[in-house]
């Protein structure tokens, strides 16, 4: 059991606790789209055209960014659309997308070739690179490419296995232990290859006792261990882990590889083993299906692209009108309709009853101060809320804005019902738009500054040349009068010598 | 355990339950006049924060159903004598709703604790009436009376406790020649720790304000007691007399005007408790827990300042 | 009630004291008047304040020569901090000078283009890549949107268009989300 606890969090029931975790594999969905806009770096570029036949696993749209991870197939079958399509995004805004329409065969592209089970025998140079070309990205929800962050951490000394569940009500990463119990064992082994770390740490709550089991069992290298963690919201934050687990406190504004750890979650180590060792790229994820309109939450094992409506239909839902939102009952974001597809970081989908999930009235703040105490990152949610419901960006970064995981344990207590979170994310958005919008003033105002004085220079240059050339004719003319005068002077010489001889000759 | 989640209205209401213990000393031994005086002052407040919202264009029935005004009012109501004349009570009732809250713009704005507010009101403006405390029972309808001015006051009164000894010993009694003992004094202010251990433990209020103000209490009079026992009354008078556990649980821990951080809470607590053994020890009027109050809320924003906790990673 | 009163009056003081010389302890020194107020200034570098660029109207608004309202681009947002500054009233924005309009960049049509450069030489900030007879097109981070080049071209191929919101720069729209 650990032994760091953390400050604040949530103890909370799981709302929708299911008696099956299985991993329910659907059959391939009739058409994908996929969005080639992630999570950093520009857009991916597509490489297919429309028509194109492509095969499950092929490389559909690249990106010259190194930090990026290029789109994949996740079907066979015909590119039949390359256009702007809707994105799970609280905005509602479109983004490029390449919709594919399967053939029904799920041919795959030649999966013989890279690592394989030898993959000791590669270097970790290859290693990253497989990761790279594989589209694997933090399945945890964050989406942060992960060859990036393996070679961030280059010199780790521990790698931890982040095998707890994002939020209350999601089930899909004990799902995904229930089912790849070995991958996660085997993948931990390939991180081991490729880093330094010289221990690994499996962190899971304390009350997936079967998880537990199942991982324990198959467990048979002494460097990886299971610890089990308590059951409290937020503990699956990287952050938070790292300091329950380890007892390290990462600094702010810094990362887990800064502190040497390696924090990957369950599904990216299978994605990690199936790229290495099968050679197959990322094309399905692990997709909790929940909420108070779900009869039976299910987990389901799905191809990236398949769109919410197919997913929805393998699950029985309560009549009625439904409000549906990605992620959970902490973190969700509310989304309008089910026209959207699952994507790499879509870990879940709660389906509620429209009626009864109407947020409630939220009221004035009375500072009671319940929102400090959940805090897990010790802010002072409610004057982050004054000043961002002020607009006033500054202090609310003064009082570390910044440092804010958007856990939403302030939201969920508030007596008043505000949602904190909200204005947070809000506020977030201004700053980066100022941060922005100061750059490119500062870049306007010195680019400016720059042509005035390449004008300037231009100009008295050009007045430079103007003098140089007056004062070269002068001269060229002074030389010449002096020429002239010399001349004269000689000839005059001449002359009155010539008399002078003349009047000796005369003598 | 899991994580409870309250709401405004909750709080309020629960707040409003913890008083029935002190209340009910307060019954047993002055009679029921006190509830005239908090219907008296709930309706009021209902009326003064209806007609205010009204003026601010607010919606007035989810901002009334918060119940802030009401608990406003009853702690403003069970602070003030029970046989005070009823204007003295919709005076201050609607000095705290307008001057003390609404002014700023509703709950949660006000800098100010709003009873307090209207309580030194009306100490300063009223300080006759506001410091005639019953010396005894007194029936349902004699108190009636003696509200609505039918009859004299006359006859009823006495001073408290606190008010007692301050005069004796302005008069140059030494403190062992006076009677400390004021059994209703105690069994009121045991009702209100009782209501706030309450509080306590369904974990409405938070320990550091309710600790921290007692601790401040008891150090500053054990410090005078210590200096000069013959000129100084004992830690344990001051815990047991005025308004001691009822500013310690319900009125310093009015979380809108309190200090919010946790280190916060402590300091300010600390230095209301220091605050009201002062001002009782040497300042002009009978209890001192409305200065004390105020004075600390004018500080909050400073303490809030310097005490932001340590941030993760920071 | 003396003695509250001058309790009262006395803290009053005290934090009066306490406050002005923090005020003096802590001011910081500011840069030089043209600098504080050409910070403020969106850089759009446009003119049409009257001025070649917002560097010029910053001097300008310091020797008292120009009004603070005379910046469309900065909006009335832009008038208010200029203001606020100078600790002055603040008016608002003098409609003569053009209206505020979202922010947009200069687009090059490249195959009508004839690589006569004269935009080039009209960009306030060199946003333009290319010499005489190639093409030339706009370094879109670099554009500030101030359609001084669009007069100048002689085949009218250049065009304003809107930057979009993105999923990236999206700004959530918070009187929706908060739930009052
Ligand atoms: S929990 Fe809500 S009401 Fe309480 S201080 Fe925080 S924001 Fe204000
Ligand atoms: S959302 Fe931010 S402020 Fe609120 S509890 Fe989480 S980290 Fe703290
Ligand atoms: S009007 Fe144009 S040039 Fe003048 S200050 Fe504003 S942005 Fe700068
Ligand atoms: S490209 Fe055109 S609009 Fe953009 S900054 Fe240059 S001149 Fe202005
Ligand atoms: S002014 Fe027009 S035609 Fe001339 S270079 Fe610029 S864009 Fe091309």
């Amino acid at each position: 059991m650990s032994e760091f606890a953390f400050k604040g969090g949530l103890k909370l029931e799981n709302p929708y606790p299911a008696d099956e975790i299985d991993l329910i594999r659907i059959p391939l969905p009739d058409k994908v789209i996929l969005p080639l806009q992630q999570r950093i770096g520009e857009q991916a570029k597509p490489i297919v055209g429309i028509g194109e036949h492509v095969l499950t696993g092929q490389v559909v749209a690249t990106i010259d960014d190194e930090r990026c991870a290029p789109v994949h197939a996740s079907i066979s079958g015909n590119v039949v659309a390359i256009d702007e399509q809707v994105m799970p995004h609280q905005s509602g805004l479109k983004a490029l997308c390449i919709t594919i329409e399967s053939d029904g065969k799920d041919d795959w592209v030649d999966t013989s070739i890279g690592c394989t089970e030898h993959y000791e025998l590669c270097t970790p140079e290859t290693i990253y690179n497989k990761i790279r070309v594989s589209g694997i990205v933090g399945m945890g929800g964050a989406g942060f490419p992960t060859h990036t962050k393996v070679q961030l951490a280059e010199g780790c000394h521990t790698l931890l296995v982040n095998a707890t569940e994002c939020e209350p009500g999601i089930t899909c990463d004990a799902s995904l232990i229930l089912a790849y119990s070995t991958k996660i064992i085997r993948g931990a082994e390939v991180l081991f290859h490729i880093s330094r770390a010289e221990r690994a740490i499996i962190a899971i709550e304390d009350d997936k006792p079967e998880a537990i089991a199942l991982l324990k069992k198959y467990c048979n290298n002494d460097r990886i261990s299971i610890e089990e963690i308590p059951t409290k919201y937020t503990s699956g934050a990287e952050k938070i882990l790292v300091k329950s687990v380890l007892g390290i406190e990462i600094p702010s504004g810094k990362f887990a590889s800064d502190v040497g750890v390696l924090c990957l979650n369950v599904g990216t180590v299978v994605a990690i083993f199936d790229a290495v060792v099968e050679n197959r790229p990322l094309i399905s994820r692990a997709v909790t299906v929940a909420g108070n309109a779900v009869k039976v939450p299910k987990n389901f094992q799905v191809r990236l692209g398949a769109s919410y409506d197919y997913l929805l239909s393998f699950t029985d839902l309560e009549e009625g009108k439904h409000k549906v939102s990605m992620a959970g009952m902490m973190m969700g974001i509310e989304l309008k309709g089910t026209n959207y597809s699952v994507t790499k970081n879509t870990n879940c989908i709660f389906v509620d009853m429209d009626e009864k999930s109407a947020p409630a009235k939220a009221k004035e703040c009375i500072r009671c101060g319940l929102c400090n105490t959940v805090c897990p990152v010790d802010l002072l949610p409610q004057q982050l809320y004054w000043y961002s419901k002020g607009e006033n960006i500054d202090k609310a970064v003064d009082y570390n804005l910044l440092d804010c995981i958007e856990c939403g344990c302030c939201s969920y207590v508030c007596p008043s019902r505000i949602p904190l979170v909200n204005y947070y994310q809000f506020s977030k958005a201004l700053y980066r738009q100022q941060v922005k919008e100061k750059e490119q003033t500062d870049k306007a105002r010195s680019r400016f500054e720059f042509r005035e004085m390449r004008l300037e220079r231009n100009k008295r240059e050009r007045a430079e040349m103007m003098e140089a050339k007056k004062k070269a004719l002068k001269e060229k003319m002074a030389s010449d009068k002096a020429q002239k005068d010399i001349i004269e002077a000689a000839v005059e010489r001449v002359s009155s010598s010539k008399s002078d001889t003349e009047e000796q000759d005369g003598n | 355990m899991e994580t409870k989640r309250l709401d405004t209205n909750q709080i309020m209401r629960q707040v409003i339950y913890a008083l029935v213990l002190g209340v009910g000393a307060q019954i047993y031994f002055f009679g029921s006049s006190v509830i005239v005086q908090i219907i008296l002052a709930s309706i009021t407040a209902i009326i003064a924060e209806a007609v205010f919202l009204q003026i601010r264009g607010v919606k007035i029935k989810p901002a009334i159903m918060d119940g802030s005004a009401i608990l406003t009012a009853i702690l403003l109501a069970i602070s003030i004598p029970s046989i005070a004349p009823w204007w003295v009570v919709v005076l201050g009732v609607l000095f705290a709703i307008i001057f003390g809250k609404q002014i700023f713009g509703g709950l949660g704005n006000n800098p100010f604790n709003p009873a307090m507010l209207g309580y030194a009101f009306l100490l300063i403006s009223y300080p006759v009436q506001m410091t005639q405390w019953p010396g005894e029972f007194i029936s349902f309808s004699q108190g009636i009376d003696v509200i609505f001015g039918l009859n004299n006051v006359d006859g009823l009164t006495g001073a408290t406790r606190l008010d007692d000894v301050k005069t004796q010993l302005m008069l140059g009694t030494q403190i062992r020649d006076i009677n400390l003992e004021s059994v209703s004094q105690l069994w009121i202010n045991v009702g209100f720790l009782l209501g706030g251990i309450y509080l306590l433990l369904r974990r409405i209020i938070f320990w550091q304000i309710p600790f921290s103000l007692l601790l401040g209490l008891i150090l500053m009079s054990a410090a005078l007691f210590f200096i000069d026992p013959s000129q100084f009354t004992s830690p344990y008078f001051h815990l047991a007399n005025g308004a001691t556990m009822l500013a310690a649980f319900f009125i310093a821990t009015d979380p809108v005007s309190a200090s919010t951080t946790p280190r916060g809470r402590v300091i300010y607590g600390f230095f209301i408790g220091t605050l009201i053994v002062i001002i009782r020890v040497f300042g002009g009027y009978p209890d001192a827990v409305a200065f004390a109050v105020l004075l600390m809320n004018i500080t909050v924003p400073l303490i809030d300042f310097y005490t932001q906790p340590k941030v993760f990673g920071k | 009630m003396f003695d509250a009163t001058s309790t009262l009056s006395l803290l009053a003081l005290l934090f009066g004291l306490g406050l002005g010389y923090a005020a003096i302890r802590y001011r910081v020194e500011g840069n030089p008047l043209v600098d504080q107020i050409d910070a403020i200034l969106p850089q759009t570098q446009c003119g049409q304040c009257d001025f070649p660029g917002c560097r010029p109207y910053a001097e300008a608004i310091a020797s008292g020569e120009a009004e603070i309202n005379q910046c469309p681009p900065g909006g009335q947002e832009g008038v208010d901090a200029l203001a606020e500054l100078l600790n002055i009233e603040t008016m608002t924005l003098n409609e003569e000078h053009g209206e505020p309009e979202p922010k947009r960049v200069a687009v090059v049509d490249e195959d009508v283009c004839i690589g006569c450069t004269l935009c080039i030489q009209a960009c306030p900030v060199d946003a333009f890549v290319g010499s005489s007879k190639v093409m030339t097109t706009v370094i879109a981070q670099e554009c500030t949107g101030c359609d001084l080049c669009i007069p100048v071209c002689p085949v009218d191929c250049i065009e304003m268009v809107e930057i979009k919101p993105t999923v990236r720069n999206y700004i959530p729209d918070i009187a929706e989300l908060a739930h009052v």
